[in-house]
């Protein structure tokens, strides 16, 4: 069952806002990109920075609306019908910030679970739970600011389950983590998977993707290079499929520029 | 969850953060000696009487100590969001994002009373001004819709903000054309006519006069300032409400959440 699906999906940005600005300039940064994401996959989007991951997943996320094109999450447009959305999808971005950096790691959990309609009597439990799953029980009334780039992102990670989403959009999770806290956050992937979580995907760590994702995107400046399972992207650039994905990922970005796929 | 859960929680969230931040504390703790004294000094050298410091010094540091403290709390607090990701976060969570951030209006505006307070106290102890009233429930009401009518002003301000990353300059700017805009320090009368008519828009300009007046022997204009001052709050709760459905669409379509 489809429980994303993007058609031809395009996003612009005018550079150099303003009435008297005569040097604007737009920036195509999704060029009508067409997917779907199947009702309990692990979907990758891997891409250079600034390829238009986070873009893509803005808008997947109801963030950002679309230029053009149609993109549904859950069987609803995410411009538009964004309410129906919201409570069955969460998402985490990598790095320190989505936090209140003064309260401590329950207090925030706390808040984003009444934002996310968690109801009271589950919530505190539920909590501990989270809190034991990233394993940072013992620091859970510390303050964020105290902590370190990747206990943050074990909150961050910690967060995005509060409302147990259908599906979990992660924009490079384990930017910042430690070997262990990355391995961590996989093993933490494959279990919330495993109970039936949809996983959209954007990361910079080819092993991670070659070891999560069931099929990956490859994005180059706003569009699809190929989009396949991780061992047909292998096959597909003459690799052998033991090899590791990043030298399949290298070959597609530096040569097939104009291959759209 | 109740709508209700989600305000308070974010009324005692921002009060939290508020308070932790340096630079709130300096706009709630001291930023109301200052604005006591330029004010004092200003009225002082002017040959001012008892009548005018009572209102222009005692009454104009404490809402100028109030909107400041707004200024830098609500209405910035949007750029501190959006800096630290956490505005996009709450705006594309499951909760209407309006009673989230009204939650944190009165989280801010509550801590802001204080500064009005403290102002009003150390104004009038400083210049040995007495202030008296006849009818302290008018004082009570007239309290209490100047901070309603600040309240407004707020959401409709941060909403506008959303739109734009140059929240701090706008921050900046707002603080003192505002404060002669609204006759905390001088009265309006002063101001060059359109702007003066201009100023009448705003729910800030009446509660003050509203304020005022219960303060003052004279209370025969209350009622007529006190239906100006309700006229303009419904006006603005109005105008927020259109802002909030034209910035739900906009901020999506410019992209204006977050820093990147």
């Amino acid at each position: 069952m489809k429980i994303i699906e993007a058609i031809n999906l395009k996003r612009d940005f005018t550079i150099g806002k303003g009435i008297f600005n005569k040097n604007k300039k737009t920036i195509n940064a999704v060029k009508g990109i067409n997917f779907h994401v199947e009702s309990g996959e692990i979907f990758g989007l891997l891409g250079q920075n600034g390829a238009g991951k986070t873009t893509t997943i803005k808008m997947l996320i109801t963030m950002l609306a679309p230029t053009s094109g149609t993109c549904e999450v859950l069987g609803h447009k995410t411009f538009g019908e964004e309410k129906q959305i919201r409570k069955n999808i969460n998402f985490i971005f990598g790095g320190e910030y989505g936090l209140y950096r003064r309260l401590s790691a329950r207090d925030n959990l706390r808040y984003f679970a009444n934002l996310y309609k968690v109801p009271i009597k589950d919530r505190d439990n539920y909590i501990n739970e989270l809190l034991e799953l990233v394993e940072m029980s013992d620091r859970a009334d510390t303050p964020i600011e105290t902590f370190s780039k990747g206990m943050t992102q074990r909150i961050q990670i910690a967060r995005g389950l509060i409302n147990k989403p259908k599906i979990l959009f992660l924009d490079e999770p384990t930017i910042g983590l430690d070997p262990l806290g990355a391995e961590m956050l996989r093993v933490t992937i494959k279990k919330i998977n495993s109970q039936g979580t949809t996983i959209f995907l954007t990361t910079h760590n080819m092993y991670e993707a070659d070891e999560l994702c069931n099929r990956i995107a490859i994005i180059n400046k706003g569009e699809f290079l190929i989009l396949d399972t991780p061992k047909n992207i292998k096959i597909s650039t003459g690799i052998d499929e033991k090899d590791t994905l990043e030298e399949a990922y290298i070959k597609i970005i530096k040569g097939a520029k104009n291959e759209i796929i | 969850m109740k709508s209700s859960s989600v305000l308070w929680t974010s009324f005692i969230l921002q009060m939290k953060q508020s308070f932790a931040r340096p630079m709130f504390k300096y706009v709630m703790l001291v930023s109301p000696f200052l604005s006591s004294v330029i004010l004092g000094e200003i009225y002082r050298y002017a040959g001012r009487g008892d009548e005018y410091f009572l209102s222009y010094v005692v009454l104009g540091s404490g809402l100028w100590s109030l909107w400041g403290s707004i200024i830098f709390s609500s209405i910035g607090d949007i750029n501190r969001e959006r800096f630290t990701n956490t505005l996009s976060i709450i705006f594309s969570s499951p909760t209407d994002f309006r009673i989230i951030w009204l939650g944190k209006i009165l989280g801010n505006t509550f801590l802001s009373v204080i500064s009005f307070f403290i102002s009003v106290l150390f104004s009038s102890i400083l210049y040995g001004i007495t202030i008296s009233f006849n009818n302290f429930g008018f004082v009570l009401l007239s309290l209490l819709i100047t901070i309603v009518s600040f309240i407004i002003i707020s959401i409709s301000t941060s909403y506008l903000l959303t739109l734009s990353r140059k929240t701090t300059l706008f921050m900046n700017c707002l603080e003192f054309p505002f404060m002669l805009l609204f006759g905390f320090a001088f009265p309006v009368s002063m101001l060059p006519t359109p702007i003066m008519y201009f100023s009448y828009i705003f729910p800030i300009t009446w509660v003050i006069k509203l304020l005022r007046s219960s303060f003052s022997e004279n209370l025969e204009n209350f009622g007529y300032y006190l239906s100006f001052s309700i006229l303009t709050i419904v006006l603005f709760i109005f105008i927020s409400h259109l802002l909030y459905k034209i910035i739900y669409k906009q901020t999506k379509i410019l992209g204006t959440l977050d820093m990147v």
